[in-house]
């Protein structure tokens, strides 16, 4: 088990360099550059400009760029960001967390809700219920993010019986003079929109491969046992089919890391929501190279720890791949 | 049709309010409080004023910081007629003009409870002029030679020529850092300081916090040395996507946005919370013909080196109806490389008037000719077609793009449309790659700019002239007027070099937005300054009665 775990983090490793070597050459290469902005100001003469390439050494040749890059990445120095101004691991320690919040409740979320969904589905297969919850999922699932993020937005407008804040993570004018736990309810209040959006979207898919899974399983010999020997329809599903129809389900936990990012990268540009998304959205826009490149190494890493994580999940579902290790 | 009528509506109202709400100081300095929320677009990007690029930055650096003296809503930058003192409560010029000595106001305190000083105001020049810092401000200042300090209450500025910006360029580009909570620190270190995010100024607001991609928040400075500001609490809440930005004003989560469009603008028609100021643009946008070839910058462009086929062109479009389409009423079309706000502007300059008769007549006589079935005019067997690069992030550029693009085929001649995004954009206009160029210039108070952005200064590789526009009567007409002392005179020199390039046509001017911003009722304000709607922040106020649950929130100390 070590030996596989050991091999799986080397692959990882492979991937994340592989991914950032592709990404390093391919962002210097595009038209751009990081002091576009200050080239947009007459002011900001050429020779303050050239100071400044100087100064971030964007003014070497590519190659050398990379082998500096490399060197500083591997002593833990990931770079100075051009548009946050601070260093770039300063900037991701204050945004990382909160994609992650967001993406672990939605994947919590969404898991909890399309299993859910699924179950309630194959109880009675081709029911109104099943018919309803399929119609449903088909159209969440059919959404694009930042539209379902757009009309959370004018729902929560309209509506405004719950009060939930349309946008940001905290309540600017209150957060700093309440409590502990008016601060963790004020952000709570503030994930309610974002969390949602991405739980809805990924649920249908959940809930639309763990249907097709449980019916799969469901004429399984054991469970004609099960209903032979008088177990109810309920346990029969929750606690005989479920287990064995996880599989599938387990594989798509390991694809939602992926879409869980991208979907985060709309949504918390729809939301205010201080995360990676914006991150990623500025730092393309403003050629900020060592703020994209970290944040592109960082997504690999969730990426494929999310596909490890997943592979690990397989193992305690099926104990039989386990042992094949 | 109701789009419009309200739209109308609000204009009529946001013109009456454009001078203010008559401040009843009385009730305000006896009862302060409030708290004012801007949604803003960007967040900061460091709050040192001598690095500061953002204009997020600029507002909150320019509340917490103080300049020496503050100029006036007027804009006239000659002299020092239209500035009030500030941080300095006198001043007196050298009898040859080449100094000018600040008396600074001895309660002056930094928010540490240090006293500010006249070494602060020397250390703060050298901070800016220091190339190591490579403040992008620096350029602003290059006609000071140095900055002394013979006592501790007396700073003296030195310069190495009579200009009639000397005393803008002491006092606009600058705001005064405290020496001794910098010392020690120079160069890259300054903006890895910890000072960068949690400055401590001398302005009428203090700092309080800053949460990275949330928000930041100021607090009034109660004992400040020009006395307590009204509000309580000032706020800028960040909000990146429009919708969000409009959404939080519209649902009372914001008090204050700026740059709202047309469609925000109707949509305000139902807000009777909620109103609309206009104040005077200082943008105008336009298309950049470039004079050079891309391909090799020593021959002259094929189609646009030619100043009647630029003319041609202009009169090709009609710029009134694209302002009307593309922004209804919160625009004009551009007089030329200028904005109505600076009082050195003249609005009577003859432009090329919009004529497709007389451009296909033109056209005609330069030997450019329909020839094909393609109605494109084409002379020696070359089309008359060229490429216009627009920046993709700007919506209104693109459309008035398109529009163009359609007014040009009436007379015979072919534009195509390249969208880039904006860094793309930047790039391919730096390195003049382009025919021509959708751009746009945003002008700081003084319009000493010219000289870099349309001058043969700027012509050159490096500089912004990035169409290569070349006029040495222009030249010469600009730098008579930069130099004229009297408003009147430097407006009459300024309107003669602006007639020179409006003739040469090295660009079509299209269009000079106008700023619209919208305050919810409760805030109450003096007349906005058009180049900085903030700097009157703290004489804003919020009456008792209006106050609602934010108001009575008190700062963190």
């Amino acid at each position: 088990m070590a030996r596989y775990l050991l091999g799986r983090l080397l692959q990882v490793a492979v991937v994340v360099v592989l991914v950032a070597t592709i990404t390093f050459f391919l962002i210097h290469l595009a038209p751009g550059d990081p002091f576009a902005e200050a080239v947009a100001n007459p002011d900001v003469t050429e020779k303050v400009r050239a100071h400044w390439r100087e100064a971030y050494g964007l003014d070497r040749p590519l190659p050398e760029q990379y082998v500096k890059y490399v060197a500083s990445i591997a002593r833990g120095d990931l770079g100075w960001s051009f548009s946050a101004q601070r260093p770039v691991a300063d900037e991701l320690r204050d945004k990382l967390p909160n994609t992650m919040f967001l993406m672990a409740l939605a994947l919590l979320g969404s898991f909890a809700v399309g299993i859910g969904a699924a179950v309630l589905q194959v109880m009675k297969p081709g029911s109104l219920t099943d018919r309803v919850i399929g119609g449903l999922s088909l159209f969440l699932f059919s959404l694009p993010e930042f539209w379902l993020a757009l009309m959370m937005i004018f729902l929560a407008y309209r509506f405004p019986i719950f009060h939930i804040p349309i946008g940001g993570m905290i309540d600017s004018t209150a957060h700093s003079s309440l409590g502990l736990g008016g601060r963790i309810a004020d952000v709570a209040r503030h994930a309610v929109l974002p969390v949602a959006t991405l739980t809805l979207i990924l649920s249908a898919v959940v809930a639309r491969y763990q249907r097709a899974a449980l019916l799969d399983v469901l004429p399984a010999e054991y469970v004609k046992t099960a209903r032979a020997k008088g177990v109810p329809e309920r346990t029969i599903v929750r606690h005989h089919a479920l287990r064995n129809a996880l599989l599938p389900t387990i594989s798509l936990f390991g694809l939602a890391f992926p879409a869980l990012l991208t979907g985060a990268v709309y949504v918390e540009k729809v939301f205010s929501w201080p995360g990676m998304g914006q991150v990623i959205i500025n730092s393309i826009g403003s050629r900020d190279y060592p703020l994209l490149m970290a944040s592109v190494i960082v997504g690999s890493i969730v990426v494929a720890l999310g596909s490890l994580l997943a592979d690990l999940l397989y193992m305690v579902a099926d104990p039989r791949l386990a042992y094949d290790r | 049709m109701r789009q419009l009528a309200a739209l109308a509506a609000i204009l009529l109202t946001a013109i009456a309010c454009e001078g203010g709400n008559k401040p009843s100081l009385g009730d305000a300095a006896a009862t302060p409080g409030g708290t004012l929320v801007i949604a803003s677009a960007g967040e900061p990007d460091v709050l040192f004023p001598p690095l500061t690029a953002t204009i997020t930055g600029r507002q909150i650096t320019e509340l917490v910081y103080d300049h020496l003296a503050d100029l006036g809503n007027s804009l006239n930058t000659v002299g020092d007629a239209d500035f009030k003192p500030h941080l300095a409560k006198s001043w007196a010029w050298s009898p040859d003009s080449l100094s000018i000595q600040f008396h600074l106001d001895p309660a002056a305190k930094w928010h540490d409870g240090v006293p500010v000083r006249a070494s602060d105001v020397a250390f703060t020049y050298a901070i800016y002029k220091d190339t190591a810092n490579a403040s992008p401000l620096a350029p602003l200042i290059a006609d000071i030679d140095s900055v002394t300090a013979p006592d501790s209450l007396t700073a003296v500025f030195w310069f190495n020529k009579r200009s009639p910006l000397q005393f803008f360029e002491a006092t606009n580009p600058m705001v005064i850092i405290p020496e001794h909570a910098l010392h020690g620190i120079r160069g890259q270190t300054l903006r890895t300081a910890p000072f960068a995010r949690a400055p401590i100024g001398s302005g009428r607001y203090r700092f309080v916090e800053w949460n990275p991609g949330s928000s930041v928040e100021i607090a009034a400075d109660r004992a400040n040395y020009l006395g307590r500001p009204n509000l309580n609490r000032v706020i800028w809440t960040i909000a990146p996507d429009p919708n969000v930005a409009f959404t939080r004003l519209i649902g009372g989560e914001a008090d204050f946005l700026e740059q709202l469009t047309p469609p925000e603008l109707s949509q305000l028609a139902t807000h009777n919370d909620i109103r609309v100021v206009l104040l005077p643009g200082l943008e105008y946008n336009f298309i950049q013909f470039n004079l050079r070839d891309p391909k090799n910058a020593a021959r002259p462009h094929d189609v646009l080196g030619d100043r009647g086929v630029r003319r041609a062109l202009t009169m090709a479009v009609d710029r009134s109806r694209i302002v009307q389409s593309v922004y209804d009423s919160l625009a004009a079309p551009a007089l030329g490389p200028t904005v109505r706000a600076y009082p050195t502007t003249d609005t009577t300059l003859q432009e090329i008037p919009y004529s497709p008769d007389d451009a296909r007549r033109l056209l005609d006589s330069l030997g450019w000719r329909v020839t094909g079935a393609d109605s494109i005019r084409r002379r020696n067997g070359h089309p008359l077609e060229f490429t216009l690069t627009v920046p993709g992030s700007s919506k209104n550029r693109v459309n008035m793009a398109v529009i163009i693009q359609d007014q040009l085929k009436q007379v015979g001649a072919k534009l195509n449309i390249d969208k880039l995004d904006y860094a793309a954009f930047i790039t391919r206009e730096t390195q003049r790659k382009f025919d021509a160029m959708m751009g746009g210039w945003h002008v700081d108070a003084s319009p000493a700019g010219i000289r870099q952005t349309w001058g043969s200064a700027g012509a050159r590789a490096g500089g912004s002239n990035y169409g290569s526009y070349t006029n040495a009567a222009f030249d010469a007409q600009v730098d008579s007027a930069l130099s004229s002392m009297t408003l009147d005179d430097r407006r009459a020199r300024f309107k003669r070099a602006y007639q020179t390039i409006i003739d040469d046509a090295p660009a079509i001017w299209l269009a000079e937005p106008k700023s619209a911003v919208a305050i919810n009722h409760r805030i109450h304000t003096p007349a906005l300054r058009p180049d900085s709607w903030w700097s009157s922040i703290g004489e804003w106020w919020v009456p008792p009665a209006e106050r609602i649950a934010r108001d009575s929130v008190n700062p963190r100390r």
